[in-house]
């Protein structure tokens, strides 16, 4: 993340003792950095080489099924995310923790890169199954709708002169966009259109064959890790640099 | 006026546009939303004739076949609700899962024999991945053919394709 | 409420005082409104057929277009404040603000789109659905309009910024309020749609005037 846009006088209002608590987080993240970082990696390689080579094809998708290994767990991980993001918009706006503003400026582009595959991998799937690339079905939209919500926070938050203020606001705009999840969780349901509803539901068995979920969780939980991963490597740059910044101008 | 009860006057304003908002979205969901015909309604109450019209439901089992007019093949079959069904001509790719017993949706219109020129075709498969396997052992016992249906829950697959 | 009623006439005397931007709005809608069927070709039956989403499409434009001189003059000599401290709570001046932004030019824009609906060969017994899904419809965009441009006041790129702020949150709109006029044109139930366009404005009349209120808080702080 790049902050040259801050000014001097915004920072020089801030203030050190806030970062005590970035400081534990500091001490906590490079502890577990590395296993999640390992585990992430063991995942997604068991799981990818799994759902690509040695899990069944479908009946009658044949290996074209194979996308869903993909596209499934950053379908998920989208919303996910976002839904992570505004849980730190919420941090932020009622305990002002400056720990939440950083974080929620480390998922914005993450999540919404991870939006961005779920689009291209559910076109690539689209085209041989649906026999197109797109379709403005009500699922599709909706999370179309999210990527711009992605890119619209990421643009917000680094628009401001003073970063608080671009902070504040961006996480403003976070809440504001969560009306978009419910719509893409239920999208299925209540529009019925080309999109498939959910596979997986609390109340029912899972309407797919154990050897096709076993790799979905192997990767799904990869593509999880990754991102938490991700993130906290992200967070970490983001807090030492406030650091070096503040010390660099204050001192 | 004092602040507070106009706060609170505030505060129930909000909360009864909010009872409308539940009320409204709840009785649009709980009426059908359709993007779609089925061939029965569509047969039932027929459009302006040239419009362009969405028609969705399952391919009837048997009735597919090709017919070549100058080259290229024209896909002929027939798309089901249950209760009637309407013949579709398309002319085109048909995607990968167009098969007997899918659901499908066609786009195109309608004329004056019932006879629907789809301009476009598009398959849309169901929430079920079964590999290719259990699938052949379904048939191959005769518990279910994909041609008239949906397939089986996917906790009776294990018990249903062991050989007796 | 004097204060409410206040800001709503400073509003509309403003818009006449800079009568040739509220007339631009106007001139702006129906100039691209009517490019279309020089673009598209004449034939009425295409026209009839998407004369709905080309309305919409239209309507959200030039609504929009003059939303962010909404805030941004006052913001920016300073008489933002003045106007937060006459008494009034931030998202009552907000809330004023979308109101006027509504009348001055939601209510044009109604009216200028029945000479347009009619050039589109929308037959007679449609338009006042029509009229009147445009009416919740530009109510909604006002509102949501009016609180992105509150949580932008005062960022650098605003020009670029609010079309990207605005696009995700109109989509349902435009979705919902275009499926009403299609739907009636094409004799299916067109009740769900503008259940489901009613329920939108009835969510943002509560939340956007909160929302933009906080924006404008953060905007002199």
């Amino acid at each position: 993340m790049t902050n040259t846009s801050s000014s001097p006088p915004s920072q020089s209002s801030f203030n050190i003792h806030r970062f005590a608590n970035p400081r534990t987080f500091l001490r906590f993240a490079s502890k577990i950095q590395s296993w999640v970082t390992i585990s992430a990696i063991i995942f997604l390689v068991i799981g990818v080489i799994w759902g690509l080579c040695f899990s069944p094809a479908d009946w009658q998708q044949g290996d074209s099924v194979r996308i869903m290994y993909i596209h499934v767990p950053m379908a998920i991980l989208a919303s996910g995310g976002y839904f992570a993001l505004a849980a730190c918009a919420l941090c932020s706006l009622i305990w002002k923790h400056p720990l939440a503003d950083l974080a929620a400026g480390e998922i914005g582009p993450i999540g919404a890169v991870i939006t961005a595959l779920c689009l291209i991998t559910g076109s690539l799937w689209g085209k041989p199954m649906w026999g197109t690339w797109w379709v403005w079905d009500a699922r599709l939209t909706s999370v179309l709708v999210l990527f711009f919500l992605y890119l619209g926070h990421i643009t917000l938050l680094h628009a401001f002169d003073n970063q608080q203020k671009g902070y504040k606001a961006a996480a403003i705009l976070a809440l504001v966009g969560v009306f978009d999840l419910p719509i893409i969780k239920f999208s299925v349901n209540w529009w019925h259109t080309l999109h498939q509803p959910s596979t997986f539901s609390i109340i029912h068995a899972p309407a797919m064959s154990l050897s096709m979920i076993w790799p979905l969780i192997f990767c799904f939980m990869g593509f999880a890790l990754g991102f938490i991963a991700l993130v906290c490597m992200q967070l970490r740059a983001a807090i030492l640099e406030r650091q070096v910044r503040h010390f660099l101008l204050n001192e | 006026m004092k602040r507070k009860t106009k706060r609170l006057w505030i505060i129930l304003g909000s909360m009864a546009s909010f009872a409308i908002a539940i009320v409204l979205i709840l009785s649009a969901f709980s009426s059908n939303l359709v993007y779609f015909k089925a061939p029965s309604q569509l047969i039932n109450h027929p459009t302006v004739k040239g419009t362009t019209i969405r028609l969705g439901g399952m391919v009837l089992a048997n009735s597919l076949h090709y017919s070549h007019k100058d080259q290229t093949p024209t896909a002929q079959f027939q798309v089901t609700d249950g209760q009637a069904a309407i013949e579709v001509h398309y002319t085109g790719i048909l995607p990968d899962l167009f098969r007997e017993g899918q659901s499908v949706i066609a786009i195109g219109t309608l004329d004056k024999n019932n006879i629907f020129t789809a301009s476009e075709v598009l398959a849309k498969h169901d929430e079920t991945y079964m590999p290719k396997e259990v699938a052949d052992a379904l048939r191959k016992s005769g518990k279910w053919d994909p041609k008239y249906g949906p397939p089986p829950d996917a906790a009776t697959w294990d018990h249903m394709t062991q050989p007796k | 409420m004097r204060i409410f009623l206040f800001f709503i006439h400073r509003e509309i005397q403003l818009s006449l005082k800079y009568g040739t931007d509220s007339l631009g709005t106007i001139l702006f809608f129906i100039l691209i409104a009517s490019l279309f069927p020089l673009a598209l070709g004449p034939e009425p039956q295409l026209l009839r057929q998407i004369a709905p989403g080309i309305l919409w499409v239209c309507v959200l434009l030039a609504a929009l277009l003059p939303i962010e001189r909404l805030f941004n003059h006052e913001y920016e000599d300073g008489s933002l404040e003045q106007l937060l401290l006459l008494g009034l709570p931030p998202y009552g001046v907000a809330f004023a603000k979308i109101v006027g932004h509504w009348l001055t030019t939601g209510m044009p824009l109604l009216i200028a789109s029945v000479p347009l609906a009619l050039m589109f060969n929308f037959p007679y017994h449609a338009i006042p659905l029509f009229l009147f899904s445009l009416m919740i419809g530009t109510g909604c965009l006002s509102l949501l309009g009016g609180m992105a441009t509150c949580i932008a006041l005062g960022a650098r790129r605003s020009a670029f910024l609010l079309p990207l702020l605005t696009f995700p949150l109109l989509t349902p709109i435009i979705i919902f309020g275009a499926m009403i006029t299609d739907a009636q044109l094409h004799a299916l139930n067109y009740m769900p749609h503008l259940q489901l366009l009613g329920a939108c404005f009835a969510l943002a009349l509560p939340l956007c005037p909160f929302v933009a209120g906080a924006g404008l808080k953060l905007a002199v702080e």
